[in-house]
């Protein structure tokens, strides 16, 4: 048995006082949790990109991909995705200087430019929908529809976690460290706009 | 705690050695689907593949069992003072090394063969017999392309040659299987997979579907048989040969009957319709899109999937792929017993559902027992 | 994407002692639970050891109902032309019995065993997310009430446990069966990944002091290894359910093959997850035999790094394996043979750990528990198992033995003879400390026995019925092909395998009654055996340091440093009470909560409604969302002076182990 010294007893517990409570990695448990939580995502949006990559060539009976794609209103839209990553970076800047109140201020913008996002693919997809691509018209359609809607519904996930935790700043009821959980928000809504950028390159700007 | 004596794991051990022994040795022999009878040269292949790989994996069992029971007499504990304890060894990296390297050079053994086989069995053939395999829900349709001859259930090629046999399926995923010819290869909808075959002898072999397609699966038999160079001739003769109408009053009632009834369905080659014309099913309200074609039932041995006999087992005629099954070897009780309530003989999904209206599976035509007689006398003479 | 590293500690943002919210001032519209006894502390719980045991008994339940199906199927096949079953009924039970096996019995049964054991192994105090713990256990439970809801509206599912389509689309399997599948698999996949989350987070974040990666207990690490599987593995079903369920609820296009859809993208997706998944049901019993064979062999475990790397090599190579399943789906050869030669390659640290447990009995003093029994049976029936995998891999010599009876007989003599073996071992072994009663070891090997012989005629006379041309999934065979006498057989096979069951459980009702556990009824090695039995709430008075691998081991005897003589110097006894000695003060342990258990009921509710009714389907996620504020909503504590266990918190801070969980 190699002999090490470490005291009998901890120094250590891990209910310990203070806010960051002692672990053996030192990264937090809700940041760790939440990273695995987006590997594992990886694989959804994979398999979900994976099968729109099979059938995006697969219309028959229905629109094309070139069609129905309207490339600078999607791309218009992207862009107003990547900018509340900027205003997210912005509010877990301000979160970790102490400065809550500008914190707020970017998540709302967050959220806002997220909604935006939300409603031009809500447009989007009812445009798709007057053009003839419902969601049973092909095997496109079908994988169109349920990759970008399975996305759009993680942005509204997102959003929703966004306002409610402004709320809950505001009434401070945030247990925990703040600006970790708004770093941890913070993960999540970059993740999904990482997910957005390769999307966005393989289904619209690649052609099939 | 309870500790065992010895005695009595000597006793059990050898019991299960010996019932072991008795696995191995006690296979039946009557098996026409076994695998270690290969009858042609590609399942040969895969048996030369398999069975030294068999043997590997015994000795290795054996090697395992070796040590096991040797661990277990050798270091039982032989009494009870617990406070002795045996020296703590954690490991040896050599030992580890040893233990990592010899199965994986085993393992490159094995599949510098298996590598070969592959790409062996997957060479396309040189000017084979083509023959396309069509699963559906629960029945196998094989045409022989550029002949026009189309059969069901039961699938004939000459011996000594080697097939091509194209692999799809009309409606969900089957997969086709003659144990003793070749490997299975799955019939996937909207795909076209080949597997050769070849029987070295004349002779009759049975294969079945092996992938789960739903309620009559273990239904979906299918019967393969190599005829000599000379019959395989005579066979693509009789299956082209003009459509013959029937001559006695039984079986001409039979005809309209099939006309009226079944050729909705059904095809019969060459059979006319009131206006004249050849009746051809379009339509068919099958979700496959497809019925067995009946135009020469009597070549066959079996219907209905190849599950049940159309000659009667008892019967002595030969060659009737050639000549046909002769009337008095006609198994007439199961023929009519299908006639009276099909998906009473099997289970299957009759019922029309859908837009267009499609079932799966022959429906109860409410047939009286007249019309099947007729029917009956019809098919009979559908050599 | 930024990690902003934030200065600690950080100041005024931080939760200020007078901002904490207790019960009092409640938040959420309920104070949280505290009753400690009674059937509200076992529906409320968050404790993992009260979780790990809910996961057991639930999953137990399903293996008698997975076994009662199986014997019925043995029942249908004793003779040719069975007449016991319908062919609807007979294709129904075999799926069952698969899903049931798998997804209701083995990976929650492993889930018990890395609930209860993984915090006492690493010397926590309960998991990393409490809360998310009950959640994902009532999620389980939810999936599989929900799975057996189908037979009392439109039938139970048909297509098989890998459900290929498009057999499983709406056009071939027409009645509910297969959408209470696809969505019963979908809830219990929301089990299986918050519950990996949870046991990665703790292994990671929460071992004790000195216990480093390498110095963890071997089933820590085996659970460790299964939870990244799930992790990964889950999206990938996860995306193949939404599909399935998409088309089969919406009409959407994705096995439609009239449009153009390729069957194959369902096999690709299915077993990209299902391979992985066999790991995931053998490992935690690599695991638990890993455990199991030092102790009753008195030695360590020979080459514990090799056993670590070789559970972690699995791993990785089990997402390279997946179209072994295909090799008659029609790849090419090209494909075939890379993965050949992948599939044959994992045979390669399975094997390592095959010998490495012969070699930590090498030497030892062996005694023979049951539990020795069911590791020893796993050592000897996996390696049949593995063998016979081995054929497999051998592509030609596969697509004769694929979806024969030789495959069912390969996978039951690893996932009974590896799996099941393993969690029996792990009850014998554990029992004393989980319920500090033992079982009758008499009794016990009975059953061993019965269930050896019983599990080698089910499943020995398999490879032959298989290899002499025996499809699986049939409800009937003919007679004459030579089929009869194995599957007879097997038949009175199975029916050994079950009494050998019954004996158990009856074993486990009697023990209740059984007599007390001592302290260390094995002389064991592991860090969760320095507690009482059972272990109280909190786990263990004070955290002890540390030093090596088998620390309670190290704790009794110590190693003459010229002989090499192990000499024991302390009773477990001894070491507990040390540990009573320095109880820490201020062991605030996690509340209980309302919550979990309302957030998971809202997705059966949900799948009801998808299937049936939207208005119902709203009312689930109504459920769901309310529950999850609920949730975020909650004080952080019960009020303090109803924790039993904390005599002087009322000066303390209200805390939880994480803010989330």
């Amino acid at each position: 048995m190699a002999d090490i010294t470490i005291p009998k007893a901890a120094p250590v517990a891990h209910d310990d006082h203070g806010v960051g409570h002692y672990t053996s990695t030192g990264l937090s448990n809700n940041k760790l949790a939440m990273w695995l939580f987006l590997g594992s995502e990886c694989l959804l949006f994979g398999g979900l990109i994976s099968t729109y990559m099979l059938y995006r060539g697969r219309f028959q009976g229905g629109p094309s991909p070139e069609q129905v794609y309207d490339i600078p209103f999607t791309s218009i839209s992207s862009f107003v995705l990547l900018m509340s990553s900027l205003t997210m970076v912005l509010a877990v800047a301000s979160a970790n200087r102490n400065d809550l109140r500008n914190a707020r201020v970017w998540l709302l913008s967050t959220a806002v430019l997220g909604a935006t996002f939300v409603g031009g693919q809500v447009y989007e997809f009812t445009a798709f929908y007057r053009e003839g691509l419902g969601f049973t018209t092909s095997l496109f359609s079908s994988s169109f529809y349920t990759l970008t809607g399975f996305h759009g519904v993680h942005v509204t996930a997102g959003i929703i976690m966004i306002v409610v935790l402004v709320a809950m700043l505001n009434k401070d009821k945030v247990h925990g460290h703040k600006a970790e959980t708004i770093e941890i928000v913070g993960l999540y809504w970059h993740f999904v706009d990482i997910v957005w950028i390769v999307i966005f390159t393989l289904v619209y700007l690649i052609p099939a | 705690m309870t500790r065992t004596p010895g005695s009595r794991w000597r006793g059990r051990y050898l019991a299960l050695v010996a019932g072991a022994l008795v696995l191995v040795t006690g296979c039946a022999s009557d098996a026409p689907q076994d695998t270690f009878k290969p009858a042609g040269p590609y399942a040969q292949k895969i048996d030369n593949l398999a069975r030294p790989v068999f043997y590997i994996a015994g000795v290795v069992l054996v090697l395992v069992f070796a040590a096991v029971l040797f661990v277990i007499f050798k270091f039982r504990q032989r009494d009870d003072d617990a406070n002795k304890v045996p020296h703590q060894l954690h490991g040896n990296t050599k030992l580890e090394v040893l233990w990592t390297i010899a199965p994986a050079v085993l393992l490159v053994g094995v599949l510098v063969p298996t590598l070969a086989t592959v790409f062996d069995l997957a060479r396309k053939p040189k000017d084979p017999i083509q023959i396309t395999a069509l699963g559906q829900q629960w029945w196998w349709e094989f045409q022989y392309p550029g002949t026009g001859i189309v059969t069901s259930g039961e699938m004939v090629f000459p011996a000594g040659q080697t097939v091509l046999v194209t692999v799809s399926s009309r409606d969900v995923i089957h997969s086709f299987w003659f144990p003793r010819l070749n490997g299975k290869r799955d019939a996937v909808p909207g795909r076209f997979q080949t597997v050769k075959i070849q029987a070295d002898k004349p002779g009759e072999y049975w294969g079945q579907c092996t992938e789960f397609c739903g309620l009559s699966h273990a239904n979906m038999r299918m019967r393969a048989v190599a005829l000599s160079p000379a019959d395989w001739e005579r066979w693509q003769a009789n299956q082209t040969a003009a459509y013959a109408a029937p001559t006695d009053t039984l079986a001409k009632a039979g005809e309209a009957q099939f006309a009226a009834r079944c050729a909705s369905c059904h095809q019969i080659n060459g059979l006319l319709g009131t206006d004249g014309k050849p009746i051809i099913p379009r339509d068919v309200p099958q979700v496959s899109g497809a019925a067995p074609n009946l135009s020469h039932l009597m070549s066959r041995s079996t219907f209905a999937g190849a599950i049940f006999d159309l000659k009667l087992p008892e019967c002595t005629a030969t060659n009737t792929e050639v000549t046909g099954t002769p009337v008095e070897c006609l198994n007439r009780s199961a023929l009519a017993a299908w006639l009276r309530n099909a998906p009473g003989q099997k289970p299957m999904v009759p019922e029309l559902k859908g837009d267009p209206p499609k079932g799966r599976g022959m429906p109860n035509l409410n047939l009286t027992e007249q019309q099947i007689q007729e029917l009956i006398a019809y098919l009979s003479t559908r050599k | 994407m930024a990690i902003i590293e934030r200065p600690q500690p950080s100041g005024p943002l931080e939760l200020a002692p007078a901002a904490v919210v207790t019960s009092r001032q409640s938040l959420g519209v309920f104070h949280r639970p505290t009753t400690e006894s009674g059937w509200r502390s076992w529906l409320f719980t968050v404790d993992h050891k009260k979780l790990g045991i809910m996961y057991g008994v639930v999953a137990m339940f399903f293996f008698v109902v997975g076994g009662v199906e199986a014997l019925f199927i043995r029942l249908q096949l004793a003779a040719p032309n069975g007449k016991i079953l319908s062919a609807q009924t007979y294709n129904e039970l075999f799926t069952t019995h698969g899903t049931t096996m798998i997804f209701l019995f083995v990976m929650p049964m492993a889930a018990a065993f890395g609930n209860y054991l993984v915090p006492l192994q690493i010397g926590a105090r309960d998991v990393a997310f409490p809360r998310i713990n009950a959640f994902g256990f009532w999620c389980f439970l939810g999936g599989g009430i929900f799975l057996y809801l189908s037979p009392l509206l439109g039938g139970l599912p048909d297509g098989g446990w890998f459900a290929y389509a498009p057999n499983t689309g709406p056009i071939f399997s027409p009645t509910h069966g297969m959408d209470f599948w696809t969505l019963a698999l979908l809830i219990t996949g929301i089990a299986s990944l918050t519950g990996s989350l949870n046991l990665i987070v703790t292994i990671l974040n929460m071992r004790a002091p000195g216990m480093t990666m390498m110095r963890m207990p071997i089933f820590t690490w085996m659970i460790l290894v299964v939870q990244f599987l799930l992790v990964f593995a889950i999206p990938v079903i996860t995306v193949a359910l939404v599909l399935l369920s998409f088309q089969r609820l919406y009409g959407a296009t994705f096995f439609n093959v009239e449009q153009g859809a390729d069957p194959l993208l369902w096999q690709h997706l299915f077993w990209i997850f299902g391979h992985p998944e066999v790991y995931i049901l053998v490992l935690p019993s690599f695991g638990i035999v890993s455990e199991v064979l030092p102790v009753f062999s008195r030695k360590p475990l020979f080459g514990y790094p090799f056993v670590v790397f070789s559970g972690v090599a699995i791993g990785f190579m089990g997402w390279g394996v997946w179209a072994h399943h295909m090799f008659a789906s029609g790849l090419g050869p090209i494909s075939v043979a890379v993965f050949s030669a992948t599939t044959m390659f994992i045979a390669v640290p399975t094997g390592v750990k095959i010998i490495n447990w012969i070699a930590t009995m090498w030497g030892g003093r062996l005694w023979f528990t049951t539990s020795m029994h069911y590791a020893i049976g796993l050592v000897a029936m996996f390696t049949i198992g593995g063998l016979s995998g081995v054929t497999h891999a051998v592509s030609p010599a596969d697509t004769q033995q694929t979806d024969t009876y030789y495959i069912v007989a390969h996978f039951h003599y690893v996932l009974f003879g590896g799996a099941v073996f393993g969690l029996f071992a792990g009850f014998f072994y554990w029992w004393p400390k989980v319920f500090g009663r033992m079982l009758n070891e008499r009794l016990g090997k009975v059953g061993f026995w019965f269930m050896l012989v019983g599990m080698n005629l089910t499943f020995g006379p398999m490879h032959i019925t298989g290899l002499q041309g025996q499809p699986r999934r049939m409800y009937r065979y003919a007679d004459g092909m030579g089929f009869n006498f194995w599957n007879l057989v097997a038949t009175i096979g199975a029916f050994t395998l079950a009494l050998g069951v019954l004996l158990f459980i009856i074993n486990a009702l009697k023990s209740i009654k059984g007599p007390k556990a001592p302290l260390d009824p094995w002389d064991a090695r592991s860090y969760e055996w320095m507690t009482t039995s059972p272990p109280i709430a909190e786990n263990f008075a004070s955290i002890p340091a540390v030093h090596g691998l088998d620390e309670f081991f190290h704790r009794k005897y110590e190693e003459d440093e010229v002989t090499g003589q192990l000499t024991k110097v302390a009773t477990a006894e001894e070491i507990l009470a040390d540990q009573e000695a320095h109880r820490e003060a201020h062991i605030h342990m996690p509340s209980m909560s309302y919550w979990p258990l309302v957030v998971a009921s809202g997705f059966p509710i949900l799948g009801l409604g998808l299937i049936f009714n939207t208005l119902l389907a709203i009312i689930g996620a109504a459920v769901i969302v309310g529950g999850i504020f609920g949730w975020a909503l909650e004080p952080p504590t019960a009020p303090e002076a109803d924790q039993g266990n904390d005599p002087d918190a009322s000066g303390g801070t209200p805390k939880e182990l994480a803010s989330v969980g």
